[in-house]
């Protein structure tokens, strides 16, 4: 065999190779894509959580319960199943999703329940709004939302007390007022079906109730708080003070905190004896 | 009318017409002679017809009519100015078809990628194999010049030929680099911007050099247009134009160089004869180029099937995350290197430079007459010098010389880097069992107990992780009283939450803290 008939022959070979690995390769194409996208939709939803817990997690909850009297769920069936009729959205769930991230919300749809944090009720988070994520960030934390959707449960939001109970009242904002006796057990209770534990137990939101290694739990931090130069609150006892941030939280804000994100109604929402409640259980933790 | 119908005559007649448009085709060869070429047989006719194709044909006339035998031999040659060719082909083909699924703005780019990938037949394929090219190009184009070196090909009547290598291995860096800002992930933003922060060292017009290149302070929108066209069509057509230049000379004025024992060594005048012997290009040199060019796609295509050779992408490109480790391409580690050793100008744009205009003169630097390697000792030592300080300043290049950062992130960055996958994301989603470990404390045997099969994978990381943080208090680059954990939680369907903490006691007595959260999802795996 000459060289060149050598040559012909060996590179007409290759180039079968050559096709036939292309053409298997070609076969599972299909697969491939399949996998490729669940794999991009993966890495949406990750990037997505990280971004929930940055931005959103501290209104809407770490698990996106809502937070009552600041803002709604979003893990919630009711949401996925009923919102957009609600709101009379003809796009998709995900758009709306998108649409509010980016834009935010000047006034709440549900003032009662969830008045968020004032005007804005909700910021608008798109960059091209003046927020700070990009329209791609935007994207993945839709995804990340999204992903709730088949878990979802409903979250059960406490209605407002129309008419209180005999014997108490609408608490108010005067914080000098005598309250009747506490029942810590009680004040417990109502920290989780308020809601409370998200921001200051379950996460960093709010100022940590339960004493950590270099910070003294929420009974002796109020104790100490109101010597300290910089409150302007009013109180004048740890007591006085667990009320004044319950029913008025902005007036002082624990430094490194920042203010709007307690909830503004528990003055018009919750009792005198709920608030003897949860002052009792509050000042247990030393 | 049938009379006239002579079955041979009209045989002869469509044989004639025939054979007169295939000549018109082939630029001169008849149905016969393109037969003996297929063949291997010598020329039909006289005068040689397959030489008459030089003169007739654009693409036959650029290419040389025959090499001398010595100039073929492979252990001359080692066909590397061929593959640096082919490769440059293989981008240019590539490149085309992604320019038709490439959206060359900051907000388009990175999904025009994610598209290709995962609704694009073939897209992935083509994305590997442009981006291998483009290293195979770079490899080949310097091996291509370190042969030219050390055989002494770049003297005398070669030394503008040389000169058009540098330039072409300039551009070819310069392509390769252009290119890598465009798919607009982490990777290529923050490579870019370390390496354009070179232009802005550069006295005076160092600040002007930067906005022209980069459009605005940061790379952004006009950056990524800027490099885009640098990338597909001014860096291409100035390739095209020089490596015309470069081949030109070779094919019609001084040919491949002999090797050097032939053209200086004393030996016999019919061995000399046989070295000088002309190899036609028609057929033979054709015929190996053909076969040259299949054996190189069917190498590419293993690369990026069977080899499982893939382009790298990140996630999307941010400026406001600097990312741990920024890294330039490989060929750039050198530069890197080199910039740790000393300030920018003088190492990033001074000796660089001067480097630079050490190649193009050399052959009017170097005034040894002879070629062979043994008649050029200095020659050849500064050669291997040079190479062997390259591959040292690229390793300094590395991110992990010479920057000594914090042991608990760099074990962190390890366990989970930022980008890409390591050890803690090659566990098998469900081998992730909710929980919190301790390293010391929690035993790294039968870890899940709630899995029927257990998690071996998972107590292997736990393993890695507790001996990384013994191996770092070993060093003395951790404190002994420390804390390390892995933490598991359930986040959400398919999803997982990790936290990776470490707490150490620092100089100062208290506790410093550093941690990760990682969330991972079930389907990334296969990525």
């Amino acid at each position: 065999m000459s060289k060149i008939s050598f040559q012909i022959f060996l590179g007409a070979l290759f180039i079968l190779a050559t096709g036939a690995i292309i053409l298997i390769y070609g076969l599972n194409e299909e697969h491939r894509m399949a996998v490729q996208s669940a794999a991009m939709h993966g890495r949406a939803i990750e990037q997505g959580a990280a971004l929930f817990e940055q931005q959103c997690s501290r209104c809407h909850g770490i698990q996106g319960t809502g937070i009552p009297g600041l803002c709604p769920p979003l893990n919630d069936r009711a949401f996925f199943d009923k919102r957009l009729q609600e709101v009379n959205w003809s796009g998709s769930m995900e758009d709306y999703i998108v649409a509010t991230v980016s834009s935010g919300r000047l006034s709440s749809t549900r003032p009662q329940t969830f008045p968020g944090q004032g005007t804005p009720a909700m910021p608008s988070f798109s960059d091209r709004f003046g927020g700070p994520l990009r329209e791609d960030q935007i994207r993945n934390l839709a995804a990340f939302i999204m992903n709730w959707e088949e878990t979802a449960e409903t979250v059960t939001v406490p209605e407002p007390p129309s008419e209180p109970a005999a014997g108490t009242k609408i608490i108010g904002t005067d914080i000098t007022q005598t309250l009747p006796a506490g029942d810590a057990a009680a004040g417990e209770k109502l920290t989780s079906t308020l809601g409370c534990v998200a921001c200051h137990i379950a996460s960093n939101v709010g100022p940590a109730w339960r004493a950590t290694g270099s910070e003294p739990g929420i009974g002796s931090l109020a104790a100490q708080l109101i010597h300290d130069p910089n409150y302007t609150g009013h109180a004048t006892t740890p007591e006085q003070y667990l009320v004044e941030s319950i029913v008025d939280p902005n007036v002082f804000v624990v430094p490194g905190f920042s203010s709007g994100i307690m909830p503004g109604n528990y003055a018009t929402s919750l009792t005198d004896q709920d608030v003897a409640d949860l002052v009792a259980y509050l000042l247990t933790l030393k | 009318m049938l009379k006239s119908l002579n079955l041979q005559d009209l045989r002869q007649k469509t044989f004639a017409a025939i054979d007169h448009r295939v000549r018109i085709i082939t630029a001169g060869l008849g149905i016969d002679e393109l037969r003996a070429v297929m063949r291997g047989d010598p020329p039909t006719e006289k005068p040689n017809p397959r030489y008459k194709v030089h003169t007739t044909s654009f693409l036959f006339h650029i290419r040389p009519r025959y090499y001398e035998l010595g100039s073929t031999i492979f252990t001359h040659t080692w066909r590397l100015g061929f593959f640096t060719a082919f490769f440059f082909f293989v981008e240019l083909f590539t490149g085309l078809i992604l320019m038709v699924y490439y959206t060359p703005s900051p907000e388009k780019a990175y999904d025009s990628i994610i598209d290709l990938l995962t609704n694009v037949p073939y897209g992935q394929l083509l994305r590997d194999i442009h981006r291998f090219g483009a290293e195979a190009m770079v490899i080949f184009t310097v091996l291509h010049m370190l042969r030219t070196y050390l055989t002494g090909s770049y003297k005398k009547d070669r030394s503008f030929t040389w000169l058009t290598g540098v330039v072409l291995l300039g551009i070819t860096m310069l392509l390769s680099f252009s290119g890598y800002l465009l798919p607009w992930d982490q990777l290529a933003y923050w490579a870019v911007t370390v390496g354009t922060s070179m232009v802005e060292a550069a006295p005076l017009i160092g600040n002007q050099l930067n906005l022209l290149l980069r459009g605005s302070q940061d790379i952004a929108a006009d950056g990524l247009l800027r490099f885009y066209l640098l990338h597909v069509v001014l860096l291409p057509f100035a390739a095209i134009l020089v490596i015309s230049i470069h081949y030109y000379k070779v094919s019609r004025e001084h040919s491949i160089s002999l090797p050097a024992n032939i053209e200086e060594d004393d030996i016999s005048p019919e061995k000399k004869r046989a070295a000088k012997s002309r190899i036609d290009l028609i057929p033979d040199l054709l015929t190996h180029e053909v076969f040259l060019v299949s054996l190189g796609l069917l190498l590419v295509v293993l690369a990026v099937t069977v080899f499982n050779y893939r382009a790298p992408l990140e996630s999307v490109a941010n400026p406001q995350v600097t990312p741990l480790d920024t890294k330039a391409p490989w060929y750039f580690w050198w530069l890197q290197g080199m910039l740790k050793l000393g300030d920018k100008i003088l190492m990033g744009l001074v000796i660089p430079g001067v480097l630079a205009l050490l190649l193009i003169g050399l052959p009017y630097i170097d005034r040894n007459p002879y070629r062979s390697m043994y008649k050029r000792p200095v020659a050849v030592a500064i050669g291997v010098l040079a190479v062997l300080t390259l591959v040292v300043l690229s390793y300094m290049g590395l991110p992990q010389f010479g920057i000594e950062s914090d042991a608990a992130t760099r074990i962190i960055q390890d366990m989970a880097p930022e980008e890409g996958v390591g050890p803690l994301r090659q566990v098998p989603f469900d081998q992730l069992v909710a929980g919190s470990y301790e390293v010391d404390v929690t035993p790294s045997v039968d870890m899940c107990p709630t899995l029927s099969y257990g998690c071996p994978q998972f107590e292997e990381v736990f393993q890695f992780y507790g001996n990384y943080v013994d191996d770092m208090v070993a060093r003395g680059r951790l404190a002994a009283d420390n804390q390390a954990f892995i933490i598991i939680e359930d986040w959400q369907q398919n999803l997982k939450k990790i936290t990776m903490r470490i707490l150490w006691l620092n100089e100062e007595g208290t506790t410093s803290t550093y941690e990760r959260h990682i969330f991972l999802h079930a389907e990334r795996g296969s990525e």
